[in-house]
């Protein structure tokens, strides 16, 4: 039939229009990971599909609504046809077995951004509103900003310290969510030295917008030399080191140093004062109290907050920060 | 089903309740010993087949109509009772979303229950529903005085089974519901059951009263019906609810 | 002023008022007696809000009745109501073309309030930096649009199906006509309680509520949950109904393959929302006790699991966008023979597809969970159910080509709004399967992509073809037609707006706008992109004033259109408009096929002469 021939050449043609259109107005952003490089070919795989499947549709339905119209003047209805069984049955068995091979590509795609590389350097990630920090255990850094080397596997390891938060550079495409009390992971092989950010993609909060770092692909000796300069920059005085620590994760959020009241109780004149508990009971805030307070808050309550709002910082800190913040904290009169 | 007359109808709901009763101290003996969850699971399904056949009657949905006249009782009747089991496959998604959160949240550890109150108010609610279904079978056969006095046991076993839940349970028990993951579990589940208890009780309360006032016949006692079934769907939910908190694993710390 | 309060809805708002102090009254009571300090605004304004709804549910009238038959009293079964002239439209009617009459116009003010909200917040993006929303503000009202809109849909086919389900099958009303009313009117308190989360301090986790946010939000996040909650109900209650109905009250000789294909739509969508809206309500409540009672259910610090509560609101939440979507779907295959001349190419298959994309729908709710920490193993068994779900929508595509194909097509603005909907439904559905592959969707997920996708599913699934369905069925409402000129003039304004507007959308979100943000960087370069999708807000805003417009000039100008006006096979339109009492004072019989169009001489139904 006429019909069907006219129509197959449109949607050919259409297919590739459109193909070519979607391809060229640069619809991703760059490819910086090896993961980009994954999803953005099956991508490329969906854009094909929707190309087709697109054109398909649109150009039988136009031509439909185009050459089937009612002309001026006629009556009577259209062509009794109610249906086709062998079209039917073409039309879900072609497109279930479409489905089935995509979900099977999606599968494989999945696979290979997974790739676990044993030899990945580990980062781990703390958020919260409406920050983020990093900690390198190899070297023992915390940093605000994330410094990668190009070209090797990143292990992201990732925890909240309240709510939802989520981990996105788009130029690397992946992201995954940060979920308080549990540790989610991420792995990311950078391979276009530049800067990018991280913006988090869950909503936390008012200033969900806000919250982004700035990420840093670096060449191998870049990072090696950015990693010498964090660790001589530490502070070895443990009080600043307790003072730098207080800010790079948060506490100041909520611990004021100036005796205003803010989530927590202030920090000031704490040291050694008389602390009254939920409970009813009295202690002095001594440095057992003030441990206690960074590794297991929720066991001494102070009258007049609430439970179960500071994390939990036992998993973050080692000894010798825990007792670099006590050192920082007592000398606060 | 249709029975050859009453006595043989009230001797099949003694002879079902005798049935749930064995499976409960099977279920309960089971906890004690081999503690698989898989068998205990197996109990309660069978315990609701039986209520769901011979109690709640679900084979009635499938009848044919004898009058297909839109108006007639008897289409009305029909049409009723498929609202009905309507609302109850809805109340059970929420029931289900309850198990399923406590299989996430607790897996194979229980609150600490004491296991006595735990079998006292299991038995009461089972033999509520003996009640309950001695009353709409002397209905069906126009036994007014014998409908009268088992719903007002049923009602007054619901009563009881509140008082033994809300009022004992919830007392003895040694946290609150802020305390932790099981305390919070516990309270929710005991608590959106007792809920639908009350609301039976209340349901079964206007029933005994319009009853007392020779409102039901052996032809129309839908609101009996319909009031015994849901007494029936909240045992069956119990069916679940009894071995996930008090039997299944073993207690927290 | 007597006459005022005779209203229904009057007695009924004046009783919710006095149910909400009572309320915060008995609750502080309460905590007195029982020794704690007094005074909980939280607790107080959530039990105060929910005697109020029960309150306004007795003042409104819909529980008289059931009062009645409670004291053993009796109630009739026949009320005339046409005594009570237009009042019946304000107050507890047992007539469904009135009920579903009030549905859709307290769905059309739910959609414009949840539109403006849109409006005032897409104002905001239109530049970089806060121009004059405050972050909560902006949270909040970004919120509220999304569930506004989706409790405005859930309102919207609640309109068409209790409007068109009871005249399709030929019965004179739905099986339980005052548990009708009642779910109607539960819906109007719910409504109130949702948006006064604005003033009581406002939300900000989006639609979704999800915690731990959502555990320690506003109160406002409270009047949410509730509002969500008792909207929910409502919901439950109506397609319990609906499914009734359908399989009790059809007419003789109407088997199941010879319904109009409008009540499989009508069947599949309540099939979701009699048993997967518990779900919504239980996660929502959970929030809720967490918050009121310390019970930490998604509380990580108490034992609890954040992400069960995705897995319990998404249970819900995925199948709850199928039944936006299927109703206008079997609202396009109803009206396309009509337009096409022809009959629905494939009725049997389309009327599975419904059955099979309901039942699918269950399977596949983690594909909105790929990113949340889920276990990893969860994540290819939803893609490839999700990708599924592709093929009985697929059916449905092809169906409508194969009724369109070799038609004698006309375009009046039905007809415009249906292909509209084929149109942008089609985009919606081809941008489904990117976000079902979990790799790309890992790129795809919270941005703009995903607001683009679902935004042209809803606009495509339901806004179109509900703006078709009310130019369609108007003149059986009301005896008038709408003005087919200002009709296309809102067709051209909305369409081609909304295109715009989700390619845009879709575009940015590749690209790497992050959705639900009160602002974005200016180094993205984003601005032009967004200050395009403002324009196309206001353009379909535009194109709604003038549907309201025409709607309101209509009911009293239009013209005249008490007969067959569109010469469609249907029951509904082989009796006069506006519909008689009872629908049918002849009962009828199905003596053929439904879609039968271009077959000489047949007929769908024959009415009995004589009773």
């Amino acid at each position: 039939m006429k019909h069907v021939v006219i129509i197959v050449i449109l949607v050919i043609a259409c297919t590739f229009l459109i193909h070519t259109g979607l391809t060229n107005i640069g619809l991703l952003p760059a490819e910086a990971s090896t993961q980009s490089v994954e999803i953005d070919r099956l991508f490329g795989v969906h854009i094909w599909l929707v190309s087709a499947l697109f054109s398909l549709i649109m150009v039988v339905m136009l031509y439909s609504l185009i050459v089937f119209r009612r002309r001026k003047g006629e009556t009577g209805d259209g062509a009794y046809i109610t249906g086709n069984t062998t079209l039917e049955v073409l039309w879900t068995a072609i497109p279930l077995l479409a489905v089935i091979i995509l979900a099977y590509i999606g599968g494989k795609s999945l696979g290979i951004i997974r790739r676990i590389d044993p030899s990945a350097m580990q980062v781990k990630v703390i958020s919260g509103q409406w920050f983020w920090r990093y900690q390198y255990p190899d070297y023992g850094v915390t940093t605000t900003d994330l410094y990668l080397p190009v070209g090797r596997q990143i292990k992201l390891e990732m925890t909240s310290n309240d709510v939802l938060h989520s981990f996105w550079v788009p130029e690397f495409r992946v992201k995954q969510d940060l979920v308080p009390g549990r540790t989610t992971e991420l792995r990311i092989t950078p391979t276009l030295i530049g800067d990018y950010k991280v913006r988090c993609a869950e909503l936390c909060g008012a200033s969900h917008a806000y919250m982004e770092g700035l990420v840093r692909v670096v060449s191998q000796g870049d990072f090696d030399k950015w990693i010498s300069e964090q660790q001589s920059a530490a502070p070895m005085d443990p009080v600043l080191r307790g003072q730098q620590l207080a800010q790079q994760l948060g506490c100041s959020n909520c611990h004021s140093v100036d005796g205003s009241k803010k989530t927590g109780p202030t920090w000031l004149h704490l040291y050694q004062s008389e602390v009254e508990l939920s409970d009813g009971s009295s202690v002095e805030a001594d440095d057992n109290y003030l441990k206690t307070s960074i590794v297991n808050s929720n066991l001494q309550v102070v009258a007049g907050y609430s439970a179960n709002v500071m994390p939990n910082f036992a998993d973050l800190l080692d000894q010798t920060e825990v007792e670099s913040l006590v050192v920082y904290i007592k000398t606060l009169k | 089903m249709e029975h050859q007359n009453k006595s043989s109808a009230l001797q099949l709901g003694l002879l079902v309740f005798g049935a749930l009763a064995v499976l409960t101290a099977v279920e309960f003996a089971l906890a004690l010993t081999i503690n698989l969850w898989q068998f205990l699971v197996i109990i309660a399904l069978i315990k609701a087949g039986l209520v769901l056949y011979y109690y709640m009657h679900i084979s009635r949905l499938f009848e044919a109509d004898m009058d297909t006249n839109h108006e007639s009782y008897a289409y009305k009747l029909s049409t009723n009772r498929m609202g009905l089991w309507l609302f109850l496959l809805s109340d059970l998604f929420i029931f289900g979303g309850l198990l399923l959160s406590r299989v996430n949240l607790l897996g194979l550890t229980r609150p600490d229950l004491d296991q006595v109150v735990g079998l006292t108010v299991t038995s009461i609610l089972l033999i509520s529903s003996f009640f309950a279904n001695r009353a709409e079978v002397s209905m069906e056969y126009g036994d007014r005085r014998q409908f009268i006095i088992s719903i007002a046991i049923t009602i007054s076993l619901g009563i009881l089974f509140l008082v033994g839940v809300l009022g004992v349970e919830w007392g003895l028990v040694p946290f609150g519901p802020g305390d932790n993951i099981h305390s919070a579990v516990f309270y929710v589940m005991t608590g959106f059951h007792a809920f639908h208890v009350f609301t039976g009780v209340i349901f079964l309360a206007i029933v005994l009263r319009n009853g007392m006032h020779g409102l039901y016949s052996t032809e129309k006692h839908w609101a009996v019906e319909a009031s015994v079934v849901y007494w029936h769907f909240v045992d069956v939910v119990w069916f679940f609810f009894y071995p996930a908190l008090y039997l299944i694993g073993t207690m927290a710390k | 002023m007597r006459k005022f309060i005779s209203l229904g809805l009057v007695r009924g708002l004046i009783w919710q008022i006095v149910g909400t102090a009572l309320g915060i009254g008995i609750l502080t009571g309460i905590r007195l007696l029982i020794g704690l300090p007094a005074w909980k605004p939280e607790s107080a304004f959530v039990f105060g809000a929910l005697l109020g709804a029960m309150f306004f549910l007795y003042g409104v009238g819909v529980l008289d009745d059931w009062i009645k038959l409670a004291s053993g009293k009796e109630i009739s079964e026949h009320i005339d109501e046409s005594r009570l002239g237009w009042r019946r439209y304000f107050g507890a009617s047992l007539d469904h073309k009135v009920i579903g009459i009030q549905y859709l116009t307290l769905a059309l003010i739910l959609m414009s309030v949840g539109g403006t909200f849109a409006l005032i917040f897409r104002s905001e993006l239109a530049d970089t930096g806060m121009q004059f929303l405050t972050l909560m503000e902006y949270n909040t009202l970004m919120s509220l649009h999304g569930m506004v809109m989706i409790v405005g849909i859930l309102i919207g086919i609640a309109a068409f199906m209790n409007y068109l389900v009871p005249m399709l099958i030929g019965a004179r009303d739905m099986a339980f006509p005052r548990l009708n009313a009642f779910a109607f009117w539960l819906a109007v308190p719910a409504g109130i309680i949702l948006l006064s989360s604005m003033a009581l301090g406002g939300f900000d986790t989006g639609w979704t509520g999800y915690p731990p946010l959502s555990a320690r939000a506003p109160i406002g996040m409270q009047m949410f949950f509730l509002g969500v909650s008792l909207a929910g109900f409502s919901t439950i209650l109506g397609s319990l109904n609906i499914i009734v109905t359908a399989i009790r009250l059809r007419a003789p000789r109407m088997t199941p393959f010879r319904m109009p294909i409008f009540i499989w739509a009508s069947i599949a969508t309540s099939i979701i929302s009699l048993t997967a809206t518990q779900l919504i309500g239980l996660s929502f409540q959970m929030v809720m006790f967490q918050r009121l009672f310390g019970m930490g259910f998604f509380d990580p610090g108490k034992g609890g699991n954040p992400i069960l509560f995705q897995h319990l609101f998404w249970f819900y939440s995925h199948p709850a966008v199928y039944v936006f979507v299927l109703p206008g779907l079997g609202l396009i295959s109803e009206m396309l023979p009509v337009f096409a001349r022809k009959p629905l190419f494939g009725y049997k298959w389309v009327a599975i597809s419904s059955i099979a994309i309901a039942l699918i729908g269950f399977l596949v709710w983690g594909h909105h969970m790929f990113a949340s920490g889920m276990a990893e193993y969860l994540r290819v068994p939803f893609m490839y159910s999700t990708l599924l779900v592709a093929v009985p929508t697929g059916v449905k595509f092809f169906s409508w080509l194969g009724t369109l194909w070799r038609g004698k097509i006309t375009y009046e603005t039905p007809m415009l709004f249906l292909l509209a909907g084929i149109v942008v439904f089609l985009f919606g559905g081809l941008t489904g399967p990117p976000n079902a592959t979990v790799s790309t969707d890992l790129h795809l997920t919270d941005t703009y992509f995903i607001v683009g996708h679902f935004h042209d599913t809803m606009f495509g699934g339901y806004v179109f073809p509900f703006f078709a369905g009310i130019y369609y069925w108007f003149p059986k409402m009301t005896g008038r037609r709408l003005n087919e000129k200002l009709g296309k003039l809102q067709f051209w304004l909305m369409a081609p707006a909304f295109i715009v507007l989700s390619l845009e959308m879709m575009k940015v979100g590749m690209l790497g706008m992050r959705r639900r943000i009160a602002d974005y960087d200016p180094a993205l370069q984003f601005v032009s992109e967004n200050q395009i999708m403002t324009v196309a807000a206001f353009l379909i805003a535009l194109g709604v004033l003038i549907f309201f417009i025409n709607v309101f000039w209509s009911i009293r100008k239009g013209e005249v259109a008490t007969g067959n006006v569109w010469n469609s096979r249907s029951p509904e339109w082989q009796v006069a408009s506006p519909m008689p009492m009872h629908n049918y004072e002849k009962p009828f019989e199905v003596v053929g096929e439904p879609y039968d169009y271009g077959l000489p001489g047949s007929v769908y139904v024959k009415f009995k002469e004589s009773e």
